[in-house]
């Protein structure tokens, strides 16, 4: 069943095309790759599906009905590439994520106990446990990933865009967030949207791959969707032998 | 001391400190909304816009509550709406609603008949020449802007923190933007009879500054903010008694003088 479908989508601004005409769908519980050159409209085409962007004509489909007709609330997360916020506000983790734990309209200083229990669990699966009290602005790059996805699962999506999540994060750091991102996927049926750059996290993880360069440029499963040529078409020839590898490690 | 106790026998210094807490609670709390946002310099160009809607208010015979709020609100309003449908940066728009609150305000001053003596007291403020009227319409509308901060506190600093995962947690953006230009509107111009259009941006912004100074999670940032908010109103009135100066930069410089010492404890 498809969870989001996209159909002929364009996204303008300033007078030049950032996506052309890029249709897909997407299968609910999958891991999905998107994967171009850096400028190839991949973060452009997150956010036009998230609503953080307009689109000039096409229609994105999500949740079986048209996108922005209705508030997606709890049922999507997301975690930009960069999470730009002023690092001097005496914000702790704790309080961050109650910002997101219903209900919305409700004086946060005072957290309930099942508040609490809730917050000490999403901390515990992203792996974060520990950083409840620590400020968001002295976490480190991987601390403020692990925090960040714990916020993106918050109320329990369904779907989960993760727009290169792991860049800046040493390697050790990106291995546990890539296998926090799949036992999710696997065990609770969660639908994973994911750009990256890294083909070896594109091989091991995702079920289907999503490549583009402002346009569509092939689509499937990565080992039958990523040949050589196609490498070497987005990323460049020096990238050709690249694939080989991944595949042997694979 | 027996000069103070002198004082609190008279009705207007009774006023004069009991508006000081109200303002001092006020606008330390909107004020931790300010410099979340970096939104200081809007505050001042609405305390601009508050002093245009008050000489129309002298110009037209409306009542100087009713006037400056209007006025500035349109500023908030005029201001919201370039930051939200243009390109242009929000220090830029703000600058072009500071400049239009200005320039209509020579304008009405200059068209004002005589020598308009009351128009200054907004200018520098006079806590002392507070009525009960002026506290009624300060409680109202302290209690209005707190209720609505606590209520909307959650999607209020999940926008302070990052707009777009504000959106995608179905945040409604743009309702809140003008809810907290509003907001902060309000607090501006109730306030300036306490310290003046000069100085309403001090109160706003210094005791949440040095509560931020000290504080290690939200609820100290408020609670702080709140309480040197309200020490800087007493004491700052109190040695204004003691040493004779006018009480609205007095409050202002003990506020200063709090905000120095959380420095040396944050170091």
């Amino acid at each position: 069943m498809s969870i989001l479908s996209v159909e002929n989508l364009c996204v303008k601004a300033n007078g030049h095309h950032l996506i052309e005409n890029i249709s897909f769908s997407i299968k609910k519980g999958n891991i999905v790759a998107i994967i171009g050159p850096n400028g190839a409209g991949k973060t452009t085409l997150v956010k036009a599906i998230l609503g953080l962007m307009p689109v000039e004509t096409g229609s994105i489909t999500i949740f079986g009905e048209p996108a922005g007709k209705k508030n997606y609330g709890g049922r999507v997360g997301y975690v930009p590439q960069r999470i730009e916020f002023d690092r001097t506000i005496p914000l702790t983790v704790s309080e961050l994520l109650g910002f997101s734990v219903p209900p919305v309209y409700s004086l946060p200083l005072f957290k309930n106990r099942s508040e609490k229990r809730h917050i000490d669990w999403l901390l515990r699966i992203a792996g974060a446990q520990g950083l409840s009290q620590r400020r968001i602005g002295s976490l480190s790059g991987g601390e403020l990933q692990r925090v960040m996805i714990a916020k993106a699962i918050v109320n329990g999506p369904e779907i989960l865009f993760l727009d290169e999540p792991a860049s800046g994060v040493d390697i050790e750091g990106q291995e546990k967030f890539y296998d926090l991102v799949n036992r999710l996927s696997k065990d609770d049926g969660l639908t994973v949207i994911l750009i990256s750059h890294d083909l070896n996290i594109v091989y091991r993880f995702a079920d289907n791959v999503l490549c583009m360069n402002r346009r569509l440029i092939c689509t499937g499963r990565p080992a039958e969707a990523l040949t050589d040529d196609v490498i070497k078409s987005v990323y460049g020839e020096m990238m050709g032998g690249y694939i080989h590898s991944c595949h042997e490690h694979d | 001391m027996s000069m103070i106790s002198e004082f609190l026998a008279y009705p207007f210094f009774q006023r004069a400190l009991i508006s000081s807490v109200i303002v001092g609670i006020l606008c330390s709390y909107a004020g931790c909304f300010v410099i979340m946002r970096r939104m200081a310099f809007f505050s001042d160009a609405i305390a601009h816009a508050a002093f245009a809607g008050i000489a129309a208010g002298m110009l037209f015979n409306i009542d100087f509550s009713v006037s400056s709020v209007a006025v500035a609100l349109v500023i908030a309003a005029l201001i919201a709406y370039l930051s939200e449908k243009t390109a242009l940066s929000h220090d830029t728009t703000i600058g072009i609603g500071f400049s239009a609150a200005i320039a209509s305000g020579m304008l009405i001053i200059g068209a004002l008949e005589g020598y308009r003596g009351d128009l200054f007291a907004f200018l520098f403020g006079d806590i002392l020449t507070i009525s009960l009227r002026d506290i009624l319409l300060l409680s109202g509308t302290g209690i209005a802007v707190l209720s609505t901060l606590a209520f909307c506190f959650k999607p209020l600093l999940q926008i302070a923190f990052n707009k777009d995962l504000a959106k995608v947690e179905g945040i409604n953006v743009r309702f809140f933007e003008y809810l907290i230009f509003l907001v902060i509107a309000l607090v501006v111009t109730v306030s300036l009879k306490i310290v003046g259009i000069i100085l309403v941006t001090s109160l706003l912004i210094v005791p949440a500054a040095s509560a931020k100074n000290l504080a290690s999670n939200m609820r100290q940032l408020f609670t702080l903010s709140a309480v040197f908010g309200v020490v800087s109103g007493i004491a700052g009135l109190t040695a204004s008694v003691y040493l004779n100066t006018p009480s609205g930069p007095t409050i202002v410089l003990v506020s200063i003088g709090i905000f120095i010492l959380t420095l040396f404890k944050r170091s």
